[in-house]
């Protein structure tokens, strides 16, 4: 699992639209939510409601394709036949999900066509941290421990949503997800309590990904109308900042505990029990997931090239009479 | 070209820069069967998910290999989506079959016709949850049939959606072929439980 919600959210000053919805539907679907109960495709729902979960159900499908690249790339030079096993085991995992999400989205009626168009026409987003790139075993391992579990954090959160077939979708993704987060602590903690050399690479590793990683929530949540509305909504389930603040508390102590170091002399937490760090630089961010980052126009190439490379198996197998029907759930 | 760090990338000579394709067609993938499977022998067939495939048999082959290869599965289906069909929804406390219209005492058939079909029926008992099966019921088409399921299963509460699927459309795992459900023993490497993690920091701590 790799999504993070936050990527990019609608902005904040664009117009809610529920001045032009009815009244008496709109009650109606926002009591369903206030009751616990789940919104299903069918169902009405406001505008801002079905684009903002397109939007953030597609991101999160695209993560996962986009993801399963830098860690793909190190299956034929995992070390050692079982860590090969299992890296692709896990990378076949993350691929699947992404069937499972595109699904999901296309319930609300976008098609899994249009949106793997719009992810290599560059006009929806993936998770920034895989602009950046894997030079080493021990990169991926980061990924494969530490970004696996901020996308934990927040697809905890998301499964508690009111999106009937998001939920479905995160129900089972995050059952698979056990074994990720298990191997990836294994595979850094082998390295950390190893040579000086396997620990040197580690602990390079862990320096070069934590500004990605403070990045990974997204900047700190504008109490816009928007996000009011999307948390009464359950679409956003807990703030930017709170996931941050739930990471650093179940990781950073994990991190300290095999001696590794974190590039970061302000983090701490301070007597409110409150992690206190050095602020991203948002910035940065901006820059590289607007396309300026060191592996945003790779990453689209190798999808692309696996999208184009794949077509003549899809002409060759399509039946004539084969229509598009939407997904039921 | 585009150049990497990663000499893989590197050898697959991709350009540098390319004019973003052309939009893909309505149906440039395949169409979807929904899959349902069973999690133990005699549990009821439970709904998991949709996969891409060109036909049925490849649609199987898919959906055994993306829902049963993590956890355990004892048999699967699946259909296509297109012969799936739906009721609308009703809330969590409701039925779904208290909206159909009400027909008159003789209306069901007293005894089942040599052209009736068999037909699965699939119940939502909580929205956000998955659809199980519970039955299968005979009748001319799929509206009778929700008549017949309403007939059978109409007791059960709640029921907040229903799936009617003719059975012909239904492919089925063949019980002779039980065996392929056996995970193989030496892929441990997929389980949590595998990494016995603690262990080497317990040690490291000890040593430091």
């Amino acid at each position: 699992m790799y999504g993070s919600a936050s990527t990019h959210d609608i902005p904040a000053k664009a117009t809610t639209g529920l001045e032009n919805e009815d009244p008496i539907l709109l009650a109606e679907f926002e009591a369903r939510i206030a009751r616990g109960e789940k919104i299903e495709p069918t169902d009405w729902m406001p505008q801002l409601y079905r684009k903002q979960l397109t939007r953030m159900i597609e991101q999160h499908a695209h993560s996962e394709i986009i993801g399963s690249l830098p860690e793909g790339t190190w299956i034929t030079r995992a070390p050692g036949f079982r860590r090969k096993m299992a890296q692709m085991a896990k990378v076949q995992d993350e691929v699947g999900h992404a069937q499972l999400l595109y699904s999901a989205a296309e319930t609300l009626g976008k098609t899994r066509e249009q949106m793997l168009s719009d992810l290599v026409n560059g006009k929806s987003k993936y998770s920034n941290v895989f602009n950046y790139p894997t030079p080493t075993w021990a990169d991926s391992n980061v990924i494969s421990w530490l970004i696996d579990a901020g996308a934990i954090v927040n697809q905890m959160a998301n499964a508690k949503g009111s999106y009937g077939p998001y939920c479905r979708a995160l129900d089972r993704i995050c059952a698979e997800e056990a074994f990720h987060l298990k191997y990836g602590h294994d595979a850094v903690v082998h390295m950390a309590t190893g040579t000086p050399v396997q620990r040197k690479m580690m602990q390079e590793a862990l320096n070069r990904w934590w500004p990605a990683i403070m990045t990974f929530f997204g900047p700190s949540d504008k109490m816009s109308v928007h996000t009011e509305i999307l948390m009464r909504w359950k679409v956003k389930m807990a703030t930017n900042d709170a996931c941050r603040q739930q990471f650093l508390d179940m990781y950073v102590p994990k991190i300290w505990e095999i001696g590794l170091t974190l590039p970061d002399a302000n983090l701490r937490k301070n007597e409110d029990g409150v992690w206190e760090f050095t602020e991203p630089d948002w910035e940065d961010f901006k820059r590289v997931i607007n396309g300026d980052g060191p592996c945003n126009a790779e990453r689209i190439a190798v999808r692309r090239a696996a999208e184009e490379n794949g077509a003549w198996v899809r002409r060759a197998l399509l039946q004539p009479q084969a229509r598009y029907v939407r997904p039921l759930a | 070209m585009l150049s990497s760090f990663d000499p893989r990338i590197n050898r697959l000579g991709l350009p540098e820069s390319a004019p973003p394709p052309p939009d893909k067609a309505a149906l440039d993938q395949f169409p979807t069967y929904e899959v349902f499977h069973q999690r133990k022998e005699n549990a009821a067939y439970a709904y998991v998910g949709p996969v891409h495939a060109p036909e049925a048999d490849v649609a199987f082959l898919f959906a055994k290999e993306q829902f049963s290869r993590r956890f355990p599965c004892t048999g699967l289906w699946v259909v296509p989506t297109s012969a799936i069909q739906v009721t609308g929804y009703v809330g969590d406390q409701e039925s779904v079959y208290d909206q159909l219209p009400l027909l008159p005492a003789d209306a069901l058939p007293a005894a089942a016709a040599a052209t009736d079909e068999a037909y699965d029926i699939f119940h939502l008992k909580k929205r956000g949850k998955a659809h199980a099966h519970v039955g299968q019921v005979r009748a001319a088409s799929p509206e009778a049939a929700l008549q017949q399921a309403k007939a059978a299963f109409g007791d059960q509460r709640p029921v907040v959606n229903v799936w009617v699927i003719c059975s012909a459309d239904v492919l089925r795992s063949d019980d002779d072929d039980r065996d392929m459900w056996t995970t193989t023993p030496d892929k441990k490497y997929r389980e949590a439980i595998a990494y016995k993690v603690q262990d080497r920091i317990d040690r490291f701590k000890q040593e430091g």
